[in-house]
């Protein structure tokens, strides 16, 4: 309670160097504090209630003020306040549109319930949808380098989750090919592994090929946060650079949410999302998606003839051997708020893909028979209590076990041409190597985050995650291979203390303390290997005034190497046994700042700059023949660069968007393998790294289009990627007999014409994507899909 | 209309900001004169991510300077392997199983100029014949035995045949056979081979030499021959004959061939017993002399021999390996001169110390033939490489070009 009395003498608007001076002691306090917080509490109260409108409906994201205590309304417009120590008390209610509403009421011990009804204020009404703070800018208020993405303004779209983070600043999704094709996210500098995925706060490394970012299509989700260098401490995991959470959110109590749509290439996408609360606090849920496509785009290569081998250059040919399709289902059911839980689920993810491969790492040999097979089959358990045997103790258990299988099937001794021709080779063998392997990854998660919040600023928590890797499988038509039949095992624990010190919309302050652990066996020669490593870090934001934000933060991450960097991907990844773990200091250093230049016009800034210097890099290369890509260590991979979002809104009726990113990432590694001499490519730029990109967007609405509470919107984005050289730039001449290979600078061109009923219970949406019809290539000579057209129909209903 | 001339304004600043950045320095053609004949280089750079070789050409390999840095043509691939036939240089990717790209060149004004793309299979043994290329792909797994062979004419630059064998019929023993190389005699294909039981490469026949005769271009096989004096013919992926001026062709063997170990079966060891030799074949006939033997074993001291480049003059420079106590070789090579007519042995003198040497180019040395010059590469712990020239009459080796920015794969030459 000292610290919070210390604080109460500085009233909001006094000036920044008065609080600057109090950092230092309350750094010291801090220890101090976490006893006398606990001592100091003879009344408690807390108060919930909703804000809502006169017309009776809840506010969202309304702010309530007890002194220095702040709280913020969810989307039905309820709040709650918990360790409140006087009895006298005074409210304020705010939120944007509406007349700020003060009361002073007296509690009594334990709960209060207490309302609020807000007037509107008409000025500016218009500004709501604008201004207004959803959840998901909620999120942007973290001291992390956060950026939310709201996922319900995209549930109209084809997107997948993968394609909606492309539009964030500082991200960068490389492709393969068309749906279902391998893809890589680059984030401030760091890309593949080295950024980890969650699905509400449980790492998503272990969900198989038919649950992944590329295949999940946006409506699953509520939003999706993008961590951009330092992690929150409760999503323990080991990411060398940031982390990507998807929460499905649980809006409404019961809804349903159907989609459908098709379009060229035949493709087709399902999506039906549903759930059902009883009054009896029993809870059910469903969320079912399927994905189906030919990937039958032309493409633009170089054909060999089968017979005299010679290529006929730059032949416009249709992909033939590119189906993709999964179907995935997630079921939940479960009870909720029941006085031993906040919400116990038992649930299943089922999960099938079908998967034909049309090429090796480049364009030239495609294939016409190999091809894979993967499902998903993992039982999860889900186990949530606030206030655990003592108020203010809340603990969080997860768990779920994937025994799907991953089938790898190359049984095709033939060779093909572009036009789907084959020439048989004698004997038996395979395209790329004769296989009819199927494996199990057994990949088992189970994650716990202990949470203690000792009062209304401070917090502790303890987070531990474990995961499991058990590769088992056979080759039937390769029996022998003794490299594929013994197991190969992975496990890793990642454990984290954090500490969590905030005042609501003035400053918050985290630290914590992370140590990893990796227990690894390689099943062909058994070797094992244990890996142990220490990581730090520290969160801090502070607020100039409730729209200007400044942030920085800091960490040591470590980051073990995954499976599939260990042991191989069994298509076109390759393993390395001898990767070390990487570890990087990372700095961040962003603000937010929303401004008006009048009622109508107004501003939202996010910039973020970053330093990322990191240690036994993990890197992608091909591998030394080129058919496949392997990863591998540098000493050094040191990168310094900025993004930037800017959004536009005028009035309630447009929007337009822009983002950009500059990175620049330089090798550090001084000394090559057996040499001893300072490497020439020493502080020179890394290969196959996009180093420039951005995102354009914008986007039209007509409200009471065709009748009221219809919706019309047109939307279009443009997105940009500067060329960039595949191998070292320092290496060979430029001029174009020396054929230096270069990603091409790439510019797709996407719209969208939405069209919503009845306040978008019934939606209609048309959309286009590379409407230019240019050439898209991420990876060297990998052809992205051309001109394509998509319909998409959706119901949505909740109550 | 106004939200797409906005969209292109934006798109026109995102353009203007972003004006390429380059740190590469293009330099000035360190060689500006155009030569009648080029000496072309290919050079793997010393940070490799699985990079191609760069080529770049220079008017001597007796002194100056070339470099990768901001200079040469950039090669897909990192295993690429060069021949120089018809006055056209070769480039083929070595790709494991998957077909990769064979790139042609010539000069022209004292530039290497791309003539053409084709396709290829993987192979791990090429050779001109006539005026052809012949190309092997070879099989490695006793369940699928199959060897096939493909033959690129060098005037139309596409494959003009191809046919298959049977890769258990060429030692008849079980096991495959696998060419370490493919020369053109006469008009015959000679094909030396070793016995592999699986993709370890170790066999149960460590004693033996085989070389198979092969008729052009139909590929029939003739003829197998063997010795049992020495182990097999040549190396993996090295051409273990040399032909002499007067017909007579020379095979060497290493003595390394490696067998299962009885404790450990996944482990493998040397078990040649014979010494590393080098045989004899006469010019015009399809066995091994028996009246010649150079034991290279004993006159050098307990050296082998890797790796070779005929000079001329039945001289040769030879890559060697000493024999350690255990029964394995030196990691350290040692470069000698050898004369296959006196049976000479000479170490060369003048190269750098071999601590200071991280390797010696393979395969891809050039020599004139003048009976006495060679021309190898020397890399450098340091970064640095040197062709070094080499005289196998005295045995002595002088500083040539330096090459900067990687280690030298080969040294060709183009009229």
């Amino acid at each position: 309670m000292i610290f919070i009395n210390t604080f109460k003498t500085h009233k909001s608007d006094q000036t920044i160097n008065l609080y600057m001076k109090n950092i230092k002691y309350q750094s010291v306090f801090f220890l101090l504090l976490i006893a006398c917080t606990v001592q100091a509490q003879q009344f408690t109260a807390s108060l919930k209630g909703y804000v809502k409108t006169t017309a009776q409906q809840g506010i969202a994201a309304s702010t309530i003020r007890i002194g220095n205590i702040y709280s913020s309304t969810d989307e039905t417009g309820y709040y709650e306040i918990k360790n409140i120590s006087q009895k006298n008390v005074t409210i304020t209610a705010s939120a944007v549109g509406y007349r700020n509403t003060t009361k002073t009421i007296v509690l009594k011990a334990g709960e209060n319930t207490f309302d609020f009804e807000l007037v509107s204020d008409q000025k500016e009404i218009d500004q709501v949808e604008v201004y207004g703070r959803t959840k998901a800018q909620e999120v942007n208020r973290q001291a992390f380098n956060v950026t939310a993405v709201d996922a319900t303004k995209l549930y109209n779209t084809t997107l997948n989750i993968s394609s909606a983070l492309d539009q964030v600043a500082g991200v960068r999704v490389r492709e393969s090919g068309g749906v279902g094709s391998n893809f890589n996210l680059m984030l401030n500098g760091f890309n593949g592994s080295q950024v980890r995925y969650f699905i509400d706060g449980i790492p998503m490394e272990n969900f198989g090929s038919a649950f992944q970012i590329n295949n999940i299509p946006i409506n699953i989700a509520e939003r999706i946060e993008v961590y951009k260098g330092v992690v929150p401490v409760w999503l323990g995991s080991d990411a060398l650079g940031g982390a990507v959470n998807i929460v499905t959110g649980d809006r409404f109590k019961s809804y349903v949410d159907a989609s459908y749509s098709f379009g060229s290439f035949n493709t087709h996408r399902t999506v039906i999302n549903a759930a059902h609360t009883t009054k009896g606090g029993f809870f059910f849920q469903l969320n079912a998606f399927q994905n189906y496509s030919d990937n039958n785009y032309k493409v633009t290569v170089d054909v060999a003839d089968l017979n005299t081998q010679q290529y006929k250059e730059g032949v416009k040919v249709k992909r033939f051997h590119d189906t993709y399709h999964n179907e995935s289902l997630i079921a939940n059911i479960g009870v909720v708020n029941k006085p031993y839980a906040d919400k116990l689920l038992f649930g299943i993810v089922l999960g099938k893909s079908y998967k034909e491969i049309q090429t090796g790492a480049r364009m030239e040999t495609p294939f016409g028979g190999w091809h894979r097979r993967g499902t998903t089959v993992m039982p999860t358990v889900k186990y949530k209590k606030s206030d655990l045997f003592v108020k203010g103790l809340d603990l969080t258990l997860n768990g779920n076990i994937n025994v799907g299988t991953e089938q790898n099937i190359d049984t095709v001794y033939a060779r093909f041409d572009w036009y789907g021709n084959r020439k048989y080779v004698p004997g038996k063998g395979g395209e790329s190597s004769y296989s009819m392997y199927k494996y199990k990854n057994n990949l088992a998660v189970a994650n716990a985050i202990l949470n203690y919040k000792l009062s209304e600023n401070h917090s502790l928590s303890i987070t531990d995650v474990f995961n499991s890797f058990k590769r088992m499988g056979n080759d039937e038509v390769n029996p022998q291979n003794a490299s594929l039949e013994r197991a190969k095992l992975s496990q890793k624990n990642v454990l984290t203390f954090g500490y969590q010190y905030d005042v609501r919309d003035r400053y918050s302050v985290n630290a914590f303390v992370k140590n990893y652990h990796q227990h690894n066996v390689n099943g062909a020669n058994e070797i094992v290997k244990n890996l142990s490593k220490w990581g730090y870090g520290t969160a801090l934001a502070y607020y100039f005034t409730p729209s200007f934000q400044l942030k920085g933060s800091y960490e040591l991450t470590v980051r073990m190497p995954t499976p599939d960097e260990l042991f191989g991907d069994v298509e076109n990844y390759e393993g390395n046994f001898a990767l070390k773990p990487e570890n990087s200091n990372n700095f961040n250093l962003g603000i937010n700042y929303d401004f008006a230049l009048n009622a109508a016009n107004r501003f939202s800034l996010m910039a973020n700059a970053f330093y990322r210097n990191a240690d036994n890099f993990i890197y992608q290369r091909l591998n030394n023949n080129q058919t496949k890509y392997i990863s591998d260590n540098r000493d050094g991979v040191r990168s310094i660069g900025g993004d930037m979002d800017l959004h536009y809104s005028h009035s309630n009726w447009f929007t337009a968007g822009l983002n950009m990113t500059y990175q620049s990432v330089v090798n550090t590694q001084k000394y090559e393998p057996d040499y001893t001499g300072i490497s020439p490519l020493y502080k020179k730029t890394m290969p196959n790294i996009p180093y420039l990109f951005g995102n354009l967007n914008a986007a039209v609405t007509l409200y009471d289009f065709g009748g009221k509470d219809n919706k019309l919107t047109f939307g279009g984005s443009l997105q940009y990627v500067h060329r960039f050289w595949l191998y070292w730039p320092l290496l060979g001449g430029t001029d174009e007999e020396s054929a230096k290979r270069q990603i091409p600078m790439q510019m797709a061109l996407d719209g969208n014409v939405v069209y919503s009923i009845a306040n978008g219970r019934y939606n209609i949406a048309f959309e286009g994507k590379n409407l230019t019809d240019n050439r898209l290539v991420d990876n060297f000579s990998l052809q992205k899909p051309s001109r394509g057209f998509y319909l998409n129909l959706r119901y949505f209903f909740n109550k | 209309m106004k939200t797409k001339s906005l969209l292109s304004v934006l798109a026109a600043a995102i353009l203007i900001t972003s004006c390429s950045k380059s740190e590469n320095p293009n330099p000035v053609d360190p060689d500006p004169t155009p030569g009648v004949g080029k000496y072309i280089v290919a050079v793997t750079p010393i940070a490799s991510t699985g990079v191609a070789d760069y080529l770049v050409t220079s008017n001597s390999l007796d002194d100056g300077k070339v470099s990768i840095i901001g200079n040469g043509i950039e090669q897909d691939g990192t295993w690429r392997y060069y021949l120089s036939t018809n006055n056209k240089f070769f480039s083929f990717l070595y790709g494991q199983g998957n077909p990769g790209a064979v790139t042609a060149y010539n000069l022209e004004n004292g530039k290497l100029k791309k003539l053409t793309n084709f396709q290829s299979e993987t192979v791990a043994a090429f050779a001109a014949v006539n005026d052809d290329v012949l190309m092997a792909k070879m099989s490695r797994n006793l369940a699928t035995p199959t060897h096939t062979w493909y033959r690129v004419n060098t005037n139309s630059l596409s494959i003009v045949g191809e046919g298959s064998m049977n890769a258990l019929e060429l030692a008849n023993n079980g096991e495959i056979g696998y060419f370490s190389w493919l020369t053109q005699v006469g008009n015959k294909v000679y094909a030396p081979f070793f016995c592999i039981e699986s993709s370890s490469f170790t066999t149960k026949y460590p004693n033996k030499a085989w070389v198979a005769v092969f008729s052009y271009p139909d590929m029939k096989l003739e003829k197998v021959f063997t010795d049992e004096r020495t182990s097999y013919i040549g190396q993996y992926f090295t051409n273990g004959l040399g032909t002499v001026e007067n017909g007579d062709i020379y095979a060497f063997s290493a003595a390394n061939a490696t067998s299962k170990r009885k404790d450990d079966p996944t482990k493998s060891e040397i078990t040649t017993t014979n010494p590393s030799a080098i045989l004899k074949i006469s010019s015009g006939t399809t066995e091994f002399d028996k009246n010649y033997f150079f034991n290279v074993t004993e006159i050098s001291g307990g050296y082998n021999i890797v790796n070779w480049t005929y000079v001329g003059g039945n001289n040769f420079i030879v890559s060697s390996k000493k024999k350690q106590s255990d029964g394995s070789y030196s990691a350290e090579t040692t470069i000698a001169a050898v004369n296959v007519v006196d049976k000479t042995f000479k170490t060369v003198t003048g190269l750098p110390n071999a601590s200071e040497i991280k390797s010696f180019t393979q395969r891809n040395n050039y020599s004139k033939k003048d009976g006495k010059i060679g021309y190898i590469g020397v890399n450098l712990k340091s970064g640095k490489s040197y062709v070094y020239k080499i005289d196998a009459t005295a045995a002595t080796a002088t500083t040539g070009l330096e090459v900067e920015g990687g280690s030298i794969t080969a040294i060709e030459h183009l009229d």
